[in-house]
Parts: structure tokens; C-alpha cells; sequence
């Protein structure tokens, strides 16, 4: 191929193989990096969260008022909720994952340990707990009715026993054989057994270092006078029990506001929005920069195969081929390019390292590179494709035509 | 060499028709010398870029060195200049981003030679040009007669059977023209067949053979070899 | 002559549409992602009370575990406590301060047609409303004498009072939550706090504030912040264990007019704190903060990192968007090679064709900034659809309509300087020739 004589042409006009070759390196930088910003957020969007979402959904109830006993309208509650037509199961609950709001502290293997072996989100719910979260018990046992303790949030003993997800028990016992062993809850004293491991059950913070270190606890805790509950309906019938139990629950109680009715897939989307956002911007960026950079070397291309009309029609004067000559502008595409993205390479790595020291974020893995050399390979060849059929069409005859 | 008969060619807009050849009857042989000549809009440019497959032909027949290039697709034609016809244009069409070497190269990239026989092709036609110390440099850097002699290395290295010049004097001024006659009939002289384009009637003097053409058509012909010489020489001289 | 420029760019554009459309869709599209992601940065980021904001200091003081620090960075807790609060309040050494938290408490509207809601209560003291400046449409807040008797009083937002009071003077009527009766002092205007820079610890774009009260009747409720509660060690039980544990939740300001009374306010801090340490509190070296209002914005990460990453971007693609345009018109301006050298030849000075093909470059910049504006429109409205909470942050403003215009000139300008140089570095004669 000829490659030292284009190469070396393409040295006589060095600021537009500059330019063309500093869109490419940028555009592979840019796209790399995004790219790999675009993936990780959808990696982190498609983190189970171990519960049933498609069936479920929270809503708060507030009372209101002196007379307002909220421990016995809890129980009525949950009586009534269980019983409407087309309610699986319902629990009174204090949060759920995703939610961004909730209850965290240390669990010990000591008492008064000084500082904690592991950090858990707290999750308070009677016996209709695991079928109503959807939580897949595989180990142990789940809550009796007996077990089920009233607190508040001034008063939060901790309770004698405890259902953990399958994480927090491996990273409390990484020998295994946690089921049965005690633990200490709130840097506190009094011992409490697990008594259960569920698959998994995130925390409600998607943020957390530990997002999959979850506890169960059997118990009753209203914040005030406000409950939320979780209610699982059957398969399909979610919107229409959502509607029901709102009108019921106001029937049953006229003293209290129900609010913040939500579905877990709206708490989900909520949740997720920034960085469905993120991936939605970044993708768009993308791709207005691919096609900013074809645009641009369709440009180029048309102006040098404008500007070099005569010396194509002398190249094919000479002996040239058409295909010699959609050949050269391939090649010459392909030169710049290579220069550009060997160029991007080193960029890309390099915006990777800055964006690891400024944001903490990780490591660009190496193949995002090669792939992006790639495509931008064959971006370049297809952006140049017209230009380059235009040269091959000139004619010979052109080289005796006077100027 | 090359032979034309009856040749036709008509050019057609949606609005008109052209007939830039009627009827053209040309025959060339090996080792010839041959002007063309006649006055500008007379079909010479056509006549050229015919005999040197740069264009179709609507009618009639065309051998080259032997072969019928009646209907010959795109790439065989290409082939064929490649091969067996050296081009010197008068605007030396010299690409200005290569430097001689690479300039002289470009026939012989088309032509698939290996490095080693393309370095040895391209340094004997610059000796013969006698440019060859100046390979890496630029046409830029160049005077107009010494950018036709690399033209003319560029013609001469795929060693063509015949060598087609247009006006390759038009561009240069006489002292520089004279140079480059003196360098074509010495190439002439060594063998190769040329043919040339002109309407400068002293410098078609020179050629072994003149043939004018008016209209599309051939007009004339001075087959003698001397007469042809004298003119050139006298009337250059009053100068 | 600047027109005759104009005509000659305008008709130089006109004869390459397709070209001169790439560059201005190019130039366009590079101001329009920069300016979209620069407009959200800068309204999120924009100082709310520029007149005081150095006047405003969040106080913050460790009181954290002796094992750890609250961060992993080792700052101070982002709220405090009840005592601390109510100590500092009574101490008064500020020229102006406020402790304060969130409730979220069921109204029970008079008018039947209206079912009770839930509604978010900004409890704080009285110097809440001469700090943060809220603008009043009726009536005033509360006075710290009220403060002091725990007064049933409540100032409504314009929203709440809309609701409620169907938008009229409700100063002297009540309002009932949670079954007790609220007297009206004051009601809110409109009050456009980009970020409610005041609390950020529960994000600074969500759950604006619908009502204010007193923060003695607000604590009278025994009811617990609806904000974050943070504590060391598990509290006692009860009310008052927990009022008096090291769990932080209250939210504290201080107003300072002068440097000098910051560096008093700090110097009485640290003695306060220097006190409790002698009680057996605040176990953690000496680690109070007075962050101004900015300072606080910056460090809570108002401007969040998906923010200033995707500004980043917007930036390097206008970077490449400049470069692109940079490389059409030097393929333009070279193939004018030759106009240019008949005009220099005819008489034109180096500095005339410099200012023709510059006025060319300025044309385009300026049909790419009103294209650009146009899709930074389109931007932001897609910004406010993909955020719902940057409804306030994603929107055209003057300044940044002023910036828009103004930066893709300079780009075109920028992006037109070298192709125009390069393109008046054409001998005259030099192109007359062939």
C-alpha cells in the first residue's frame, strides 16, 4: 500500500490532518470515558434489590388528633389490609430499599464492642414480613406472631432475635454458620439471635457501602402517629388494589391523612432518575459527537477532493484506477485517523485518571480503548465513503483540460 | 503503432450536438515523431485525450501497439496508459504536496513494480532529465522547465511505448521551451514514439511529421523528414 | 465598511449552504451542550443571598464518638444537637441565630371540602425570617418573645395559604394540625430559593418548606425531626433521654456582621465546647466549623459531581465542535486563495481582508449562538424532564441568554482566527499567476 507517500503528502498540510486527527482524539477520549460512565450506571440501575417490585407498593398513614391510638389502629389496619380482595399480604414497615430514607446502625459480635464489625440498615416487620417484602428465606426461619414486639422511636429495645441477608451474615461470620449466633445491636448489651438468612435485601440507600447488609427485626415501630405499610397484591391487580385501599383505609379511619402512595417501581425510578438521566445526557453527548466528527470529516474529505480535482484526474491520466483512487482516500482517512486515535488513547487513559483522582471514580477498563479504535476506524472509512466515490468518478480527461 | 480509423466523436448536451472528430484517419508508427497541430476548437484536445484513452470514442476503430481499445472498461484502459503511454500535459500537472521522487513514483505505484525496481526506474529517469540531484525536492521549488522534465522522467520511467505531450511547451518561456524540445527529440531519437499536441507552428516544425487538423478532421500531411527540421531552425533564430 | 463586509460574508455563506449549515449546526450544537450543563450548574450553584451570604455561618461542632469520626474525612457532624442548640440559642453571642428542624404534621383544614394532608413544617426561631429574608405578602413572623412563651403561631407559605385560605389575609386566623390551633402571623410571598441552601440535609431541590413555627412549641410536640437523625450511641428511653442524647438533628445558624465578631462567635464555640468537654462530652479533639453560606453549598455538594462531570463535557464538546469549525473554514478561506490574492492586488490592505473573512467567521458564530439559544431551550426542558427536582436550576436566565450569545461569537471568532490568518498570509501575487 502506499502508505509513506500519502503520509508524507498529508505532512504538507499538517493543520488540517491536526484538526481532523485532534476531532478523533478528543471524540475517542470523550466517548470512551462516557461510554464507560454509561455502563456503570446501568450496572448499578440493574442491582436486584431482593424484594418483589412489580406487586408492591407503601403508603404512610398519619393520625390525627387526641384520641388517635396508633398501636390499635396498626393491628386494624393490618387486619383490614390482608382481608381486600386482591392484598397477598400487607406489613407495617419503617422503610424500603431504594427508598433513600431509613434506619442504620452497628452490629457487634461483642457487647459495648468499641468499634463495629458491621454496618446494617434496619428493617422493623411482623411475621407478614418476608412474604410481603417477597424475600426468599434460605435459612432458618421466619418471625412467629409471639415474637413481635411494640416499640417507639424514643424506646427501641433491641429485640431477641433477627432475620439477616445472606451478605450481612457472611460478613459477620465469614466462616459461615452464622444461623443461631448471637449478635449485638446499637453498640448495646443484650444479645439478640439470628434466627434466619435471606438471599438478599438491599438497604435503603443506594449510595451505601454496604448496600446489601440488611436486618429484619420483629417488631411494631411507628414514627408518632405515622405507620407505613407495605401491601403486596396479586400479580397484575396492583393499581387497582392501590386505588381501593386508599378509599378503605380513609373509611376505617376518618382521623388521619394517607399519604406518599407509592409503587416500589416509582420508588425505584425516583431513586434511579440522576443516574438515569446521567446515562440518558452522556448517551446523547455521544452521539452528537460521532456525528459532529463524521460531519466534520465528510467536510474535510469534500473540500480536499474539491481541492485535488486535477491532480485525481492526472492520478488516473497516469494509469490510476478508480478503486486506486477511493483506495487513496481511504488510506489517507485511515492515517489520519490512526494518528488521531493514538492521540484519544492516551487522552482517554488520561481523562480516566483525572476523573479517578477528582470524583473517585474507577479505573477505565483497558478494552474501551481498542473497541473505540474500532469504531472510529470505521466511522472514518464510512464518512469518507462519499467524498471519495465523488473522486473516483472524475474523469481522466480532466488532467489536459487548461486551467 | 497506433492506428485510428474513421473515428467519430460527438459530444451531446440535452440541447446540442457537437461533432469534435469526423471521420479521423491517423496512423502513427514506432519510432515517429508525429505534431499535430491546427487551431484552437479544431479537435486536437480531443484527438489527444482519445489517443491517450482519456475519453471514449462514439465511432470508428482505435489500435493501440496492436490492441483494439473499442469497449475496453474502465480498468483496462487504466491499465493500459499505465503500460504503454507516457503523458506530458502543459501544465506540468505536477502533485504539489510529493516531492520528484514521489512524483515520478506515481505511474509506477499503478503499475505494482517492487521497491527496488520502482527506486531504479525512478533515479535513471531523473538522471536522464538530469534532475537526479534533486530528487527531494519540491515542484514548488522548481522553475517551469525543469517541473516539465520531471513531468517528463514521470512519462519516461513506466518506459511507454509511445509518449503522448500536450502544448508541453505552452507554459514555459523560449529559452526553457527549447530545453525541453531538444529533451523530447533526444528521448525520440532513443526509440520511443511521440506524439504531440501544439498549435505553435515552429515547434511543430521540428517533429519528423505534421498533421493539421480543422474541424475534426485531418487536413494535411508532410510526410517528409527534412523539411519538416529547416523551418524550425530559421525562424527560431530571428529572435 | 463593516457592511460592505457583511453583504460579502453573507453572500460567501450563501454559496456554500451545505458547509456553512455544518458549521453553524456545529458551532450550535457545542454552545448548546455547554451552555445547558453550564446554565444548571450555575443556578444550582448560584450564591442565594449574595447581599449576606458571608454574613451567614452553618455551626457545627464534633460531639461525634471517640472511636470514629462522623466522616471519613474527619469533618465535624452536619447537624447538632438539642442541647447544643438550646444552649447556644440561650448564650445569644451571634447578632443573630437559629436553631431549627423539619416536621411533617397532618392539617386538618376548617373547609370540609378539603381533606386533611400532610404538610412540611420549618420549626425555627424567630430570627429565621430577619436572616434568611423571606418576603412577606401579609403580616410578619414571629418575635423572640414568642419564642420564649412557645407560642401557637405559624407564618404559611403562599402555597399553603392559596390552599387554605384561598389565597387572602389570613394574619389573626387559625390554622388546626394534628388537633391543636395555630394562630397565622404572617404569609409568605413567593419565595424562589433555587436551593433550599438553609437545610440541605435532606437534598437541597426537594420538599420545599409550607409552614414555619416557633421552635419551643414545635419541640412542645415530643414528635421526632422528619429529617436525619444521627446518633453515636443508642439513646435512653424516652422523650427526654433522647433531648438530652449526643443523636444530632437540628439544623444551626449564626449571623455574624463582621469578621471580628465571627473570630468572637468562634472563640466563644470553642470555650463552649471547651466546657463540655469537662461534663465528659465531646470526646473528639476540638473540630467546630463556621462555614458561610457558600462555603456550606460547596461542601454539602449542592453542585452535584454528575453536574460539574457532565458541564465537563458539555465544554470538551464544544471544544470539539470549535475544532471541527475551525477545520471547515480554514478549507473554505484556502479555497478563496485565490479571491483573496485579487483583492489584496486591487488594494486591500492585510488588516481589510483580515476584517472581511473575521466579519464572515462572526456571522456564523452569531447564527450559531441563536440556534445554540434555541437548543439550549430545547436543552433544559429536557433537563427538567429527565430531573424532576431541577425545575428551578434548568431554565434560560438573562445573564446566561447574555453568556450564550456572547460565547459563540468568541468560539466563531476563535475558531475564524487562524483560517483568517492563514488566509491573509496570501502574497498578492502569488495567485494570479495560474
Amino acid at each position: 500500500m502506499e502508505f509513506r507517500p500519502i503520509l508524507s503528502a498529508l505532512m504538507r498540510n499538517k493543520v488540517s490532518m491536526v484538526l481532523i486527527g485532534l476531532q478523533v482524539a478528543l471524540t475517542l477520549a470523550i466517548v470512551c470515558n462516557a461510554l464507560f460512565i454509561i455502563s456503570e450506571r446501568l450496572d448499578r440501575m440493574h442491582r436486584p434489590s431482593g424484594m418483589n417490585e412489580t406487586d408492591t407498593f407503601v403508603f404512610n398513614s398519619t393520625g390525627f388528633g387526641q384520641g388517635y391510638d396508633v398501636r390499635s389502629v396498626q393491628q386494624a389496619d393490618l387486619q383490614l389490609l390482608r382481608s381486600l380482595p386482591g392484598v397477598v399480604d400487607a406489613t407495617s414497615v419503617i422503610s424500603v430499599p431504594m427508598s433513600q430514607s431509613g434506619w442504620s446502625t452497628s452490629v457487634n459480635l461483642q457487647p459495648n464492642q468499641a468499634t463495629a464489625t458491621a454496618d446494617t440498615a434496619l428493617y422493623m416487620v411482623d411475621s407478614h414480613g418476608l412474604s410481603t417484602y417477597g424475600l426468599k428465606l434460605v435459612e432458618g426461619r421466619n418471625f412467629t406472631p409471639a415474637e413481635i414486639g411494640f416499640r417507639t422511636v424514643n424506646d427501641r429495645a433491641a429485640p431477641p432475635s433477627v432475620i439477616l441477608t445472606r451478605a450481612l451474615a457472611d460478613r459477620l461470620f465469614p466462616q459461615g454458620g452464622a444461623l443461631g449466633k448471637q449478635v449485638y445491636y446499637d453498640n448495646g448489651s443484650t444479645p439478640t439471635t439470628i434466627i434466619g438468612i435471606v438471599e438478599r435485601m438491599q438497604t435503603p440507600w443506594l449510595d451505601s457501602d454496604y448496600i446489601e447488609n440488611s436486618s429484619l427485626m420483629p417488631a411494631y415501630l411507628p414514627y408518632g402517629n405515622t405507620t407505613p405499610y407495605l401491601v403486596r397484591a396479586e400479580p397484575g391487580r396492583r393499581d387497582e388494589v392501590m386505588k381501593e385501599v386508599e378509599q378503605r383505609m380513609i373509611q376505617a379511619n376518618p382521623s388521619r391523612v394517607i399519604g406518599r402512595m407509592r409503587s416500589i417501581e416509582q420508588v425505584r425510578a425516583v431513586s434511579y432518575a440522576g443516574d438515569r438521566a446521567m446515562a440518558i445526557i452522556l448517551g446523547a453527548v455521544i452521539f452528537a459527537l460521532l456525528a459532529i466528527t463524521a460531519l466534520g470529516i465528510v467536510g474535510m474529505a469534500s473540500f480536499w477532493v474539491a481541492q485535488r480535482t486535477r491532480q485525481i484526474g492526472t492520478r488516473r491520466a497516469l494509469g490510476a484506477t478508480r478503486f486506486d483512487i477511493l483506495r487513496y482516500f481511504h488510506t489517507e482517512n485511515f492515517i489520519i485517523t490512526t494518528l488521531g486515535l493514538l492521540l484519544g488513547g492516551v487522552l482517554a487513559y488520561a481523562l480516566s485518571l483525572w476523573l479517578m483522582q477528582q470524583y473517585q471514580a474507577p479505573r477505565l477498563p483497558w478494552y474501551y480503548v481498542p473497541v473505540g479504535f474500532v469504531c472510529l476506524w470505521a466511522l472514518g472509512q464510512l464518512a469518507v465513503l462519499g467524498p471519495a466515490l465523488r473522486a473516483s468518478r472524475v474523469p481522466p480527461a480532466l488532467a489536459t483540460r487548461s486551467v | 503503432m497506433l492506428s485510428m480509423n474513421h473515428l467519430q466523436k460527438v459530444y451531446r448536451t440535452h440541447l446540442i450536438e457537437t461533432h469534435a472528430l469526423r471521420d479521423f484517419s491517423i496512423h502513427v508508427d514506432e519510432g515517429e515523431f508525429v505534431a499535430v497541430t491546427g487551431p484552437s476548437g479544431s479537435g486536437k484536445t480531443t484527438f489527444l485525450n482519445i489517443c491517450g484513452l482519456l475519453e471514449e470514442f462514439s465511432g470508428g476503430e482505435y489500435q493501440l501497439d496492436g490492441v483494439d481499445v473499442r469497449g475496453l472498461g474502465d480498468n483496462a484502459r487504466s491499465r493500459l496508459r499505465n503500460e504503454k503511454i507516457g503523458f506530458i500535459f502543459q501544465s506540468f500537472n505536477l502533485i504539489p504536496d510529493l516531492n520528484l521522487f514521489d512524483n515520478v513514483d506515481v505511474p509506477l505505484r499503478y503499475r505494482r513494480f517492487a521497491a527496488a525496481e520502482r527506486k531504479r526506474r525512478i533515479e535513471d529517469a531523473l538522471a536522464r532529465v538530469g534532475l537526479a540531484s534533486r530528487m527531494k525536492h519540491y515542484p514548488s521549488e522548481l522553475s517551469g522547465g525543469q517541473q516539465q522534465r520531471v513531468a517528463i522522467a514521470r512519462a519516461l520511467a513506466g518506459s511507454p511505448r509511445l509518449l503522448l505531450a500536450d502544448e508541453p511547451t505552452g507554459n514555459l518561456d523560449s529559452l526553457m521551451a527549447r530545453g525541453v524540445m531538444e529533451l523530447l527529440e533526444e528521448i525520440n531519437r532513443q526509440g520511443t514514439t511521440i506524439v504531440m499536441v501544439t498549435h505553435d507552428p515552429e515547434l511543430a516544425a521540428r517533429a519528423q511529421r505534421n498533421v493539421h487538423v480543422i474541424d475534426g478532421q485531418v487536413t494535411d500531411f508532410s510526410a517528409e523528414p527534412d523539411l519538416g527540421q529547416h523551418p524550425a531552425v530559421t525562424t527560431a533564430m530571428p529572435a | 465598511m463593516f457592511a460592505y463586509y457583511l453583504q460579502l460574508g453573507l453572500r460567501s455563506l450563501k454559496r456554500n449552504p451545505i458547509l456553512t449549515a455544518l458549521m453553524v449546526v456545529g458551532i450550535a450544537l457545542g454552545i448548546a451542550a455547554s451552555m445547558t450543563t453550564l446554565t444548571v450548574m450555575h443556578l444550582m450553584g448560584s450564591d442565594p443571598i449574595p447581599w449576606k451570604s458571608d454574613k451567614l455561618h452553618y455551626v457545627q461542632l464534633d460531639n461525634w464518638s471517640p472511636d470514629q469520626p462522623y466522616n471519613d474525612d474527619g469533618s465535624p457532624p452536619d447537624q447538632v444537637t438539642y442541647r447544643d442548640a438550646v444552649a447556644l440559642m440561650a448564650a445569644a453571642r451571634a447578632d443573630r441565630q437559629v436553631a431549627m428542624f423539619k416536621l411533617a404534621l397532618p392539617i386538618q383544614p376548617t373547609n370540609p371540602e378539603l381533606k386533611p394532608f400532610r404538610a412540611l413544617v420549618r420549626v425555627a426561631g424567630a430570627d429565621f425570617f430577619p436572616m434568611f429574608e423571606p418576603p412577606f405578602q401579609y403580616g410578619s413572623g414571629w418575635d423572640r418573645r414568642q419564642d420564649g412563651e412557645h407560642a401557637r403561631v405559624v407564618v404559611l407559605g403562599k402555597a399553603i395559604n392559596e390552599k387554605l385560605f384561598g389565597g387572602q389575609d389570613s394574619v389573626g386566623k387559625t390554622v388546626r394540625m394534628d388537633g391543636v390551633d395555630y394562630t397565622v402571623t404572617g404569609v409568605l410571598d413567593d419565595w424562589h430559593l433555587r436551593a433550599k441552601y438553609y437545610d440541605l440535609t435532606g437534598g437541597a431541590f426537594t420538599d420545599p418548606d409550607e409552614l414555619y413555627m416557633p421552635f419551643t412549641t414545635g419541640i412542645d410536640l415530643k414528635q421526632r425531626a422528619s429529617g436525619n437523625n444521627s446518633c453515636w450511641s443508642a439513646p435512653a428511653s424516652g422523650w427526654e433521654a433522647y433531648l438530652d442524647s449526643d443523636c444530632v438533628w437540628i439544623q444551626m445558624w449564626a449571623e455574624l456582621d463582621s469578621p471580628a465578631r465571627l473570630a468572637e462567635f468562634k472563640a466563644f464555640l470553642d470555650s463552649y465546647v471547651n466546657e463540655q468537654k469537662k461534663l465528659g462530652r465531646f470526646p473528639r479533639p476540638l473540630n467546630n466549623r463556621l462555614l458561610d453560606v457558600n462555603e456550606w453549598m460547596a461542601d454539602q455538594r449542592v453542585v452535584s459531581r454528575d453536574v460539574q462531570v457532565q458541564t465537563g463535557l458539555g465544554f470538551a464538546f464544544l471544544l470539539v465542535c470549535l475544532v471541527n469549525t475551525i477545520g471547515l473554514l480554514l478549507a473554505k478561506f484556502t479555497r478563496k486563495a485565490g479571491e483573496i490574492g485579487l483583492r489584496r492586488a486591487l488594494g486591500a490592505s492585510r488588516r481589510e481582508v483580515f476584517t472581511q473573512f473575521l466579519v464572515e467567521s462572526g456571522v456564523i458564530g452569531i447564527s450559531g449562538g441563536v440556534l445554540g439559544l434555541a437548543l439550549t431551550a430545547l436543552g433544559l426542558l429536557a433537563v427538567r424532564a429527565l430531573y424532576s427536582e431541577y425545575q428551578t436550576v434548568a431554565a434560560l436566565d438573562w445573564m446566561m441568554v447574555a453568556a450564550t450569545i456572547v460565547l459563540s461569537i468568541v468560539a466563531a471568532l476563535l475558531a475564524g482566527l487562524y483560517p483568517t490568518w492563514r488566509a491573509c498570509r496570501v502574497q498578492p501575487a502569488a495567485q494570479l499567476k495560474i
